[in-house]
C-alpha cells in the first residue's frame, strides 16, 4: 500500500493506534476524540468485528459511517449496540477483567506512563492552565489489562515530573507499585503512541522504552523532544507512515468533519521517502 | 470476641460531604408514599427544592440528555453557593459558574474554558478532583444507603490525594483497596424521556447514572420530554427505572435538554454550542445569559422566542437514527 506524503500529526497518531487493534480484544474508549476514531478506523480497515465499550454505557456499537461531527450529541454514536447500560456497569465490566485495552488521550505523560489531564503550570488551586479533569481515564487506565496512550511528542508533554497525576501508569516503576495502590494485578500501560515515535515499557524497570521511530525522524530527534530519557534498545524499528488508504478512510468516513484529525501537517520530502527503504509495520 | 482494627494505609486530603446514611434514610422516610400529582413549573420546582448551598447532581449533561432547562432556571433564580457533582459534565458547570451560582465542584470531567479557569484562579470556585467513574460510584454508594464502597482505582494518583478517598488493607484479602465515601446530593436534576404525573420515569439510551443519582439524592426533580399515562407505565413496567416514590417534582419540558440532544428525539444544536463557545472566548457571556436565560421567563418562552419552531423541527429531523429508543 502506498505511503502518504502529507498528513497531520493527529492522523498519524490515530492510524498507528488503529494498527495495534485486533478483533480478539475488547476495547474501552473515551466518549469521543482520537481513541474512538482509532477503533473506528481499525473497524473499517482490518478488524470489522472489533468491539468496544464506551464510558456512557454503550457496549459494542456498530456505528454507521460517515460519523457525525459531534458524536456526543448524536444518537448514531451509540447505534446498533448489543447493550445500552450506564457508566457504573461498564466500569464493573472493566473491574471484573473483561475489558482488555483502554485507549486514552493524554495531555502530559511521565517515564512510567502516569499521565495528567487536570492542569499544567501553577498549583491545583491556582492553575495556569486547567483541563477537563481525569474523566473516565483513571478507571480505564487502572482496570483494563493494558492501556494505550495517544499524544503528540513534545517536550512539555513528555516530562520528568507531572504537574498532576490524574491517571496511573506504573506509578514509581517499582515492582508491585500498582497493586500497593489498590489497583488490580497484572495491569498497566502498554503503548504510548505519538506522531513520530511509538513506545512500550521495559518489563523489568517499567520505564518507557522506544520501540519505533518514523522514517522522517530519528532517535536523536525523538529524544530531544522528551524531558526524560526512555530506554533505547538496539532494535528500534521504523514506524511506517500512514497509507493513502488509511488516510482516505479516516478523512471520508471516520472524521469527515475534520474536527479531531486537524493538527500540524507533516509533509515528507524526497529524502525522508528514501530513508524508509524497508518500513516495518507498527511495533506490536 | 477478638477485635482488630483495619489499617488505613493512606488518605486523601480533599473536602467532601461526610456520608450520613441514616440522615439519607430519614429524608426517604419523610417523603410522600402516595401517588400524588407532582407536576409543577420549573420555577416552582427549583424554588422549592434547590437552596443556596445545595449539593446538586445532574444527569447527564448539557450536550446529551441533560436537565438544561432546570439549570437555566437555577441561574434565573440566582441560586448561590452550589456544590456540583460534575460527573462527565459538559459546559453545565461553566454556565452555572457564569451565573454566579457555584462555589464548589467535584469534578470527573467537564468543559473548561476561561470562565472556570478564572473562577478557580480567583478562588471563587474550589475544585475537588475525582473521576467520572468514582463520582458515579459514590452516587451508587449513596443509592445503596451505605457510607462507602471499595473500588480498584483512584489509588496511585494525585486524584487520590485531592479527594476524600482512603486506601485501606482489605480485611478479607489483606491487599490494599481504595474506599470512596457515599454522596447523597441535596437535589438531583434528571431529564427523562417519559414519565407519568407521579414521577414513574423512563430513560432511553445509554446513560451515566440516572438511577443512582435519583436514588442517592434527597430531592429529585425530573424534567421530562413527555408526560404519559400511568396506564401506559403499568403496561410496560420493565421500562420504568425510577419509581414515583423517590421523585419530588415532575416538570414537563419538551426540548428540555436544548441545546443538547436527547438521542432518538433531537440532535444537539451545533450553532448554539458555537454561540456559547464564542461567548466564552470573547468574554461576552453576560450577553449570552441575558439572551438565553434572564431575558426569558421560562423554558417554554425561550424555545418559542429564541429557538423557534423551524429550528426545533430541523433538530428533530436531523436525529436520523432513532432505532432502539421508542421501539
Amino acid at each position: 500500500m502506498s505511503s502518504a506524503t502529507s498528513f497531520t500529526d493527529n492522523e498519524a497518531i490515530i492510524t498507528y493506534a488503529s494498527r495495534l487493534m485486533d478483533e480478539n480484544r475488547l476495547y474501552f474508549v473515551a466518549i469521543g476524540g482520537p481513541p474512538l476514531l482509532a477503533v473506528l478506523l481499525a473497524k473499517q480497515l482490518h478488524a470489522p468485528s472489533i468491539a468496544y465499550v464506551v464510558e456512557d454505557g454503550t457496549i459494542a456499537p456498530e456505528m454507521r459511517l460517515p460519523a457525525p461531527a459531534f458524536m456526543i450529541g448524536a444518537g448514531l454514536a451509540s447505534s446498533r449496540a448489543v447493550a445500552w447500560t450506564d457508566m457504573n456497569t461498564v466500569d464493573f465490566h472493566a473491574s471484573r477483567g473483561y475489558i482488555d485495552d483502554g485507549v486514552l488521550a493524554a495531555v502530559q505523560v511521565d517515564a512510567y506512563g502516569n499521565f495528567n489531564s487536570t492542569f499544567a503550570g501553577g498549583t491545583y488551586d491556582r492553575p495556569e492552565r486547567r483541563f477537563g479533569g481525569p474523566g473516565g481515564a483513571t478507571e480505564i487506565a487502572s482496570l483494563c489489562w493494558r492501556t494505550m496512550l495517544m499524544t503528540r511528542l513534545q517536550r512539555r508533554k513528555f516530562v520528568e515530573k507531572l504537574d498532576f497525576v490524574s491517571s496511573p501508569g506504573y506509578i514509581d516503576g517499582t515492582p508491585g507499585a500498582r497493586e500497593r495502590a489498590g489497583l488490580p494485578a497484572g495491569t498497566g500501560p502498554y503503548r504510548v503512541i505519538t506522531e513520530r515515535a511509538m513506545f512500550g515499557f521495559d518489563e523489568e524497570t517499567h520505564r518507557m522504552k522506544l520501540l519505533a521511530v518514523a522514517p522522517w525522524s530519528s532517535i536523536d530527534d525523538v529524544l530531544s523532544d522528551m524531558e526524560f530519557r526512555p530506554v533505547v534498545p538496539d532494535d528500534v524499528v521504523p514506524l511506517e507512515p500512514p497509507t493513502e488508504r488509511e488516510l482516505d478512510v479516516l478523512r471520508t468516513q471516520v472524521d469527515p468533519s475534520g474536527r479531531t484529525i486537524a493538527g500540524d501537517w507533516i509533509v515528507l520530502d524526497g529524502a525522508a521517502q528514501a530513508a524508509k527503504a524497508a518500513p516495518v509495520a507498527g511495533a506490536s | 470476641m477478638t477485635t482488630r482494627s483495619i489499617p488505613v494505609l493512606d488518605q486523601g486530603a480533599g473536602e467532601f460531604r461526610p456520608p450520613d446514611p441514616d440522615a439519607a434514610r430519614r429524608w426517604a422516610r419523610d417523603k410522600d408514599r402516595r401517588l400524588v400529582d407532582k407536576r409543577m413549573t420549573e420555577q416552582a420546582a427549583v424554588e422549592r427544592f434547590v437552596a443556596d448551598g445545595s449539593y446538586v447532581s445532574y444527569d447527564t449533561n448539557v450536550w446529551r440528555r441533560g436537565p438544561s432547562s432546570l439549570m437555566r432556571e437555577i441561574i434565573r433564580q440566582h441560586k448561590r453557593d452550589l456544590w456540583l457533582a460534575a460527573k462527565f459534565s459538559a459546559h453545565d458547570a461553566t454556565l452555572l459558574t457564569a451565573g454566579g451560582c457555584v462555589s464548589k465542584i467535584d469534578v470527573g470531567w467537564m468543559e473548561v474554558g476561561r470562565i472556570i479557569t478564572d473562577a478557580v484562579r480567583e478562588g471563587r470556585v474550589k475544585m475537588f478532583e475525582w473521576t467520572n467513574g468514582a463520582l458515579a460510584y459514590r452516587h451508587l454508594a449513596g443509592a445503596l444507603g451505605v457510607p462507602f464502597l471499595p473500588l480498584r482505582y483512584v489509588g496511585g494518583t494525585d486524584v487520590f490525594h485531592n479527594s476524600g478517598a482512603q486506601l485501606i488493607e482489605d480485611p478479607y484479602t489483606g491487599q490494599p483497596v481504595c474506599l470512596v465515601p457515599a454522596v447523597n446530593p441535596d437535589v438531583a436534576l434528571i431529564h427523562v424521556n417519559q414519565c407519568d404525573i407521579y414521577g414513574n420515569a423512563r430513560v432511553f439510551g445509554p446513560g451515566l447514572a440516572p438511577v443512582e443519582t435519583a436514588m442517592a439524592s434527597r430531592h429529585v426533580i425530573l424534567s421530562t420530554e413527555e408526560i404519559i399515562d400511568t396506564d401506559e407505565i403499568r403496561k410496560h413496567p420493565a421500562q420504568t427505572t425510577i419509581p414515583y416514590y423517590v421523585v419530588d417534582a415532575v416538570v414537563h419540558a419538551p426540548f428540555g435538554c436544548y441545546p443538547g440532544s436527547v438521542p432518538g428525539l433531537y440532535r444537539a444544536d451545533l450553532e448554539h454550542l458555537m454561540e456559547f463557545g464564542a461567548a466564552q472566548l470573547q468574554g461576552t457571556m453576560d450577553a449570552y445569559l441575558e439572551k438565553w436565560v434572564y431575558g426569558v421567563a421560562s423554558h417554554t418562552e425561550m424555545m418559542e422566542k429564541r429557538v423557534g419552531l423551524a429550528k426545533m423541527q430541523q433538530l428533530q429531523a436531523d436525529e436520523t437514527h432513532t432505532e432502539g429508543y421508542y421501539t
